[in-house]
């Protein structure tokens, strides 16, 4: 004998089991319910990290060189065809001097691949750093659409043997990323937490600072807590009121400042 | 043993290919080798083997998917039509509907299965949630619709003339699942909508690309077309069946008043597409402005003006509304077929418009870069390969699970159409 449902009870039940379903996912994030499976419910960063991080880069004394490019390579082992940040040249100025622009992962506060990764592979760490989870990333690309940066790329094949980058004397300090995975510049959290535990100041202390900013020469790169009014970036963007960021007009609020370049004193003439 | 070989050729294997439906089988089967091949090769040597850059991450096979998935939108939108505005002369119409877009849907998933970097992470969408992410949105819902249209392709297998005659008693249950039917139109209805409309918006939502980012003509425009493409391509398919074979058995004066509709409905997408088309700014906006030189003037003007607007909307509207044109049998099943191809031709224009211009990547200056696709051989290939499971499975359905018979009152009694559930103080 089958149970009696009429028609009102079964519209109960349906109306019942859907409330019960879109409760269930409006409060499904873990500050709520601590589903393990649900994204934290903010696509944005953390609203006052302990730290942040920030990397300004001087147009006026960038040269082009590269060598930052070559020391990501070599301590974070990216494949020959990958380069997690890039150096372009732009616009010279007005006297004929060439400008260049380096443009690493810029770590936004809004950043739309936190917002659109499907699978939540690319998150912001406590401090608002923007992380990639090479073993939740299932390679849809959906991220290297929606950067407006273009600094995420796809391992579109698997890397085997050493590396070219990679001089005899050092080893990367990371490891290889598997084919079919996106990876991108992680302002090399790496050094950044060793050196923090290590009691040292990242952006201060070489060995907590990421190796493009070491490597640079000409002082180019500067990185730094900007909560902290010391550091090298706080300093530098006090003294600097025309910095800019790239493409602030979509309000992803970027971690990267650009000090626009200027014709040399003295030079001219 | 060789004679013997010889006369068991000569006597089964040939005649059988003396029938026409034979020989097409067999012509699919070659591309779906061909593309099984191919897809071995992109599993084991990696996405290299494809045309696909950083720059431009999503090709031929993302079109082919999103294709698939808007012309599978007549199973939900026929049910829907049929189970919930209680059309039941529409009933059996949705039968093969469903099937069509069980098939639809299986193509995408294998599609995408090709195209994500880590086809063996392809359940982490399932399990680690973005609530955020439009594509996780459109994972969950392909997944569950999925299941609901298997639910309902389980009756129409279970009435398959093998299962009925070596298992009638899980035939009968397979059947018996048709009671369901109802419940499964509104599901899918729900989860459709939600899907459809959100493979726009995951393209809508890119602040980064400024031609696609149109959050809610997106989204509408991809459901509407979907629904438009779907019940075009049923009807299509219906007539085209019944032309070809004496196992398709149609109720041409429903599938007419269906095509009717269809005509109005194209019609309200065109005003759709051309109102937003027109709401595009007139002033330069750097990359939107590339994009759209590109789509009406540039490398995809003949697809975006023919095969989109005038074969694919234009031509098939004035066909399907003007009743002389419409009551001339090939011309209405071509008008229908092409808003299809429109459809088509409107899901790869729109996947591409996008990333052929990439804005302020290029080394230089901050005007956009103009990026080039064409797929690869393998790509074609494994293409080719998906599609030709899909006639193949459609040609199937249409000569051995008799999905396409409408012939009056004979598939989905009366007393089905309502579950016994719903119906009160039943028994």
């Amino acid at each position: 004998m089958a149970t009696k449902i009429d028609r009102r009870d079964f519209l109960k039940l349906g109306i019942a089991a859907t409330a019960t379903a879109a409760i269930g996912i409006g409060m499904s994030d873990r500050s709520i319910i601590p589903l393990p499976m649900a994204a934290p419910a903010a696509s944005k960063g953390p609203e006052n990290p302990p730290h942040k991080w920030v990397m300004v880069i001087d147009q006026s004394k960038c040269v082009g060189c590269d060598l930052c490019l070559a020391a990501c390579h070599a301590y974070n082992d990216t494949p020959p065809n990958i380069s997690w940040s890039r150096v372009e040249e732009v616009a010279p100025l007005d006297d004929g001097q060439r400008v260049f622009r380096p443009v690493p992962c810029q770590h936004c506060q809004d950043a739309p691949c936190v917002e659109i990764c499907p699978v939540g592979a690319t998150y912001h760490r406590y401090d608002g750093l923007v992380m990639m989870d090479y073993d939740k990333c299932i390679g849809c690309r959906y991220c290297q659409l929606s950067c407006p940066y273009g600094v995420r790329h796809f391992n579109w094949e698997k890397f085997t043997g050493p590396n070219p980058d990679v001089p005899a004397a050092g080893t990367p300090e990371i490891e290889r990323r598997p084919r079919g995975v996106v990876e991108k510049c992680s302002f090399c959290v790496h050094r950044i937490d060793r050196g923090l535990s290590a009691g040292l100041t990242p952006g201060v202390d070489p060995d907590a600072t990421p190796a493009c900013v070491v490597a640079c020469t000409y002082g180019a790169r500067l990185f730094g807590d900007l909560n902290d009014p010391d550091s090298p970036v706080s300093v530098a963007l006090r003294n600097n009121p025309d910095a800019y960021r790239l493409r602030e007009e979509l309000g992803t609020d970027p971690r990267v400042y650009y000090l626009p370049a200027k014709p040399k004193e003295g030079s001219a003439s | 043993m060789k004679e013997r070989v010889t006369s068991l050729v000569l006597d089964t294997v040939l005649p059988a290919t003396k029938e026409p439906v034979v020989r097409w089988m067999a012509f699919l089967s070659i591309f779906i080798v061909a593309g099984v091949c191919a897809a071995l090769v992109v599993f084991i040597k990696g996405l290299g083997v494809t045309n696909l850059t950083d720059l431009v991450p999503w090709g031929l096979w993302i079109s082919i998917d999103l294709s698939a998935i808007a012309l599978a939108a007549g199973a939900f939108s026929v049910s829907a039509i049929a189970y919930l505005l209680r059309r039941k002369e529409l009933q059996p119409v949705a039968k093969t509907a469903v099937y069509v877009g069980f098939i639809g849907y299986s193509m995408a998933m294998m599609m995408l299965l090709l195209d994500i970097g880590r086809p063996d992470r392809f359940w982490h969408g399932f399990v680690f949630w973005n609530i955020h992410s439009p594509l996780w949105e459109v994972t969950m819902c392909v997944g569950l619709y999925f299941s609901v249209l298997m639910m309902e392709v389980i009756p129409i297998i279970g009435h398959w003339e093998p299962v009925e005659h070596r298992f009638p008693r899980i035939s009968a249950r397979m059947v018996g699942l048709h009671r369901i039917t109802p419940v499964l139109a509104l599901v899918g209805l729900c989860l459709s909508t939600l899907h459809q409309s959100s493979l726009g918006l995951t393209y809508g939502k890119l602040v980064a690309r400024p031609i696609w980012y149109r959050p809610w003509p997106m989204a509408i425009n991809f459901y509407v077309s979907a629904i438009v493409g779907g019940i075009a391509l049923v009807t299509f398919i219906s007539f085209f069946s019944a032309r070809l074979t004496p196992k398709a058995v149609i109720n041409k004066r429903v599938l007419d008043k269906l095509a009717h509709g269809v005509g109005w409905a194209v019609l309200f997408l065109l005003a759709l597409r051309w109102w937003d088309l027109m709401r595009m700014p007139a002033e330069y906006v750097p990359g939107k402005t590339e994009a759209l030189y590109i789509l009406t003037r540039g490398r995809l003007a003949f697809n975006f003006w023919w095969l989109e607007i005038i074969l694919g909307m234009l031509v098939p509207a004035t066909i399907l509304l003007v009743p002389q044109f419409r009551r001339k049998e090939n011309l209405r099943m071509i008008a229908l077929a092409l808003i299809a191809v429109g459809v088509v031709a409107y899901r790869w224009n729109t996947n591409l418009v996008g990333q052929l211009v990439v804005f302020g990547t290029v080394p230089g200056s901050d005007v956009p870069l103009f990026t080039h696709y064409t797929p690869s051989l393998v790509e074609i290939l494994t293409g080719a390969g998906v599609i030709a499971y899909g006639l193949l499975a459609v040609t199937f359905g249409v000569r051995y699970l008799n999905v396409i018979h409408h012939g009056e009152g004979v598939e989905a009694p009366a007393e089905a159409s309502v579950p016994a559930a719903m119906v009160p103080s039943s028994r």
